[in-house]
């Protein structure tokens, strides 16, 4: 055995030597250049970006990817983060939870991933949380709605390595609730994804609403399945009903043809006051183009006319002269998490999961959307998207907000303990 | 309650019409070819594309391009079926199976490298665009015009069948591919006009839907080659009259489980599919086996 020429005693010396030379490497061989930053952050940092980029919903994807290249870019042109260079790599999430595991995966035990990001359906994201636990790195989502993730997820389960970057479902069921108060409909109807979205969300805004309102009823709901291509017989439904009010979750490609046959049907000129939670995404408002009827009620996670600020503006400026597209609101929290990363990192002065958690928790980001908060109890996000009206505007080619009601953040989110008196609006 | 009966049939009748346009094309090639084709759907997607497509290349022309786009998806369904199909007819249903869904796979891939993964607007069609009230509820114009293009193109395929000399050579050779062939036709050109016709159908389906649903997405085709495949086993596999009534039924099923019994409507179409099954496994107009 001994004399096999490299033998055990030799094996340490060469473990011993390479040790050393590591140990020493960053003091003897400095990086120079772009990178010589001035932390002990061993770049590059690698994020694992995760959204829809297949079917009807693949428009997503590509929103999200362009606000994340450009935070990249951005990034890495002023001197990276801390010195170090950010990576990012993407995968299509699809919609299937196996999928979204299956990258999360792969993103930490093959590509080596410090931080995680993305994923769109609240679905995936309740799958993901016992993996990200396990995998332990920091996890930023950028979409997916459901307010269990943050308050059963995070707040109850303490999976600390979760937050939400984008508003919750508060948003579409709380904050409409507000809005519908000061509207002259008494009864409200839905037409709404049949999948946990759908479900939740009109959960919320009737029993916010109920307690805005007392007199508000609800007199009929519609639930189309995933992949709906004829709502006709939904809008039936509906107008039987003779509502006052249409609320409707639907999304994406399904909300655009909702839209165009519910006009065929006359819809909007029988219901007056109608609130689409997410009909401010650009992939719709483009698609829909001149076809979305004005004076609807629609909101988002971000519009592109919010805030009317300089730092907003010129954001908006930026981006349209990169890719020759107006902003999505997956676009600015896509943008906005890398910026997040980088905030993080550089007040813990590491990229090790506990030390970032702690730095995020409680901490303030200046972002297009305005300031941001990671609630300290379940890391979402607190910050304000408006309400608004649509309207023609001879400036765009398609329906903006034209008047707005904000209704702020900290009076529509649910608090924590999330359970009993109090943690739910009005406060 | 009148307007609210009325309307809900209409809508029915109109989903069932937009099925129809796609099981008979998918029965026609049950019934001649013995080939249970799952790339319909796919045919389907590609006439939507091609019709827009060529809608946007000749002017916004909708007529223009529901002529041409779907004689562009001819070609394609020529192509696989000299050069694929053609070769898995004499091997078991599962080859024929497995080589009709990787094209559906190969499909929707290319439809994404070439028009983008995103979904693509469809323009309403001029002249159909509005709507009329009935009963005091709008319905929409376009919706009536395809609720009177199924029946024309059941009747035009019935008469074609069963008052053609053609007609008559395409059931002689479904019939007995050995004995046809024996007498002198040529069954496998026979065959391949035959999958391209259905080919044609698929398409045309597809050019007519996608006003309607306003939307063009890669792997459209597989919501509606579902309800389609449904359709055709309920009302007997190959046979027109069976895929016909089947779309109707289907159509009416689902507009009056949406309305009146809207937690089971995803259900019930299946339902109906195991009790025929279960009581009538050949369908209503299917032949015994």
């Amino acid at each position: 055995m001994e004399e096999k020429g490299f033998t055990r005693r030799d094996f340490m010396k060469a473990g011993l030597l390479t040790a050393a030379a590591s140990a020493l490497g960053p003091g003897v061989l400095r990086p120079t250049g772009l990178w010589a930053g001035t932390s002990k952050i061993k770049g590059p940092i690698k994020v694992g970006y995760q959204a829809i980029m297949s079917g009807a919903l693949a428009g997503y994807g590509e929103f999200h990817k362009m606000g994340v290249i450009m935070a990249a870019e951005e990034i890495n042109a002023s001197g990276g983060i801390a010195g170090a260079k950010l990576e990012v790599q993407f995968r299509d999430s699809t919609l299937k939870k196996p999928q979204a595991i299956k990258n999360a995966r792969y993103f930490v035990d093959s590509w080596g991933a410090d931080f995680l990001a993305g994923v769109d359906s609240s679905g995936q994201a309740l799958a993901l949380a016992p993996v990200i636990a396990e995998l332990d790195k920091v996890i930023i989502i950028t979409h997916a709605a459901t307010e269990k993730l943050t308050e059963q997820q995070v707040y109850k389960k303490g999976i600390r390595q979760i937050f939400r970057i984008s508003s919750p479902t508060y948003q579409d069921g709380n904050a409409a609730a507000f809005v519908a108060k000061d509207l002259p409909a008494k009864s409200w109807a839905t037409i709404s994804p049949k999948y946990e979205y759908g479900y939740t969300c009109w959960r919320m805004f009737k029993n916010t609403l109920s307690i805005l309102k007392p007199g508000a009823s609800f007199i009929a709901e519609s639930w189309a399945p995933f992949g709906t291509t004829d709502f006709r017989p939904h809008i039936n439904t509906i107008l039987d009903a003779k509502p006052d009010g249409l609320y409707s979750t639907e999304w994406a490609g399904e909300l655009i043809t909702f839209v165009k046959q519910a006009k065929q049907a006359g819809l909007f000129d029988k219901i007056k006051h109608v609130m689409f939670p997410v009909g401010a995404a650009m992939d719709v408002l483009e698609g829909l183009g001149k076809e979305m009827p004005d004076n609807i009620w629609i909101s988002g996670r971000y519009f592109f006319l919010y805030p009317d600020n300089n730092q907003n503006r010129e954001w908006v400026a930026r981006f349209k002269k990169r890719w020759n597209h107006y902003p999505a609101y997956v676009s600015e929290t896509g943008y906005s998490a890398m910026f997040a990363i980088k905030k993080a990192v550089e007040e813990a002065g590491s990229k090790e999961t506990r030390k970032v958690i702690n730095a995020m928790e409680g901490m303030m980001l200046d972002s297009p959307a305005g300031y941001r908060i990671f609630r300290k109890e379940d890391h979402q996000a607190i910050y304000d998207v408006p309400w608004g009206l649509t309207k023609t505007d001879p400036r765009y080619p398609f329906k903006i907000m034209g008047k707005q009601i904000l209704v702020p953040a900290k009076d529509c989110f649910n608090r924590p303990p999330f359970e009993g008196p109090g943690t739910k609006p009005p406060f | 309650m009148l307007t609210s009966v009325v309307h809900v049939c209409l809508a029915g009748l109109s989903t069932g019409m937009f099925i129809w346009l796609v099981a008979s094309g998918l029965t026609l090639i049950f019934g001649v070819l013995g080939v249970l084709n799952f790339a319909h759907g796919s045919f389907y997607m590609l006439g939507a594309y091609f019709c827009y497509t060529l809608l946007r290349v000749m002017g916004n022309n909708f007529w223009l391009g529901l002529l041409l786009g779907p004689l562009c998806v001819c070609v394609v369904g020529y192509l696989i079926e000299r050069y694929f199909l053609r070769y898995v007819y004499h091997l078991a249903l599962p080859y024929q199976l497995l080589l009709t869904f990787a094209f559906v796979l190969i499909f929707d891939d290319l439809v994404k490298i070439v028009w983008g993964p995103g979904s693509i607007g469809s323009p309403s069609v001029a002249g159909l665009a509005g709507s009329v009230p009935i009963l005091g509820r709008n319905f929409p114009v376009y919706n009536i015009f395809i609720m009177v293009v199924g029946p024309l193109v059941a009747l035009g395929m019935w008469a074609m069948l069963e008052r053609t000399w053609w007609g008559r050579i395409i059931r002689a050779s479904s019939s007995d591919r050995e004995m046809a062939s024996a007498i002198g036709v040529k069954v496998p050109a026979l065959f391949t006009a035959v999958f391209v016709f259905g080919t044609w159908l698929g398409a045309v389906g597809g050019g007519l839907a996608a006003p309607y649903v306003g939307l063009l997405t890669p792997g459209m085709g597989e919501s509606i080659i579902i309800d389609a495949f449904v359709v055709v086993v309920i009302g007997g596999l190959g046979s027109l009259k069976g895929a016909f009534l089947g779309a109707l039924i289907i159509g009416l099923l689902s507009s009056f489980g949406t309305r009146y019994i809207p937690t089971f409507d995803m259900f019930l179409t299946f339902i109906l599919m195991a009790a025929v099954l279960l009581w009538k496994p050949e369908g209503f107009f299917g032949e015994a086996k």
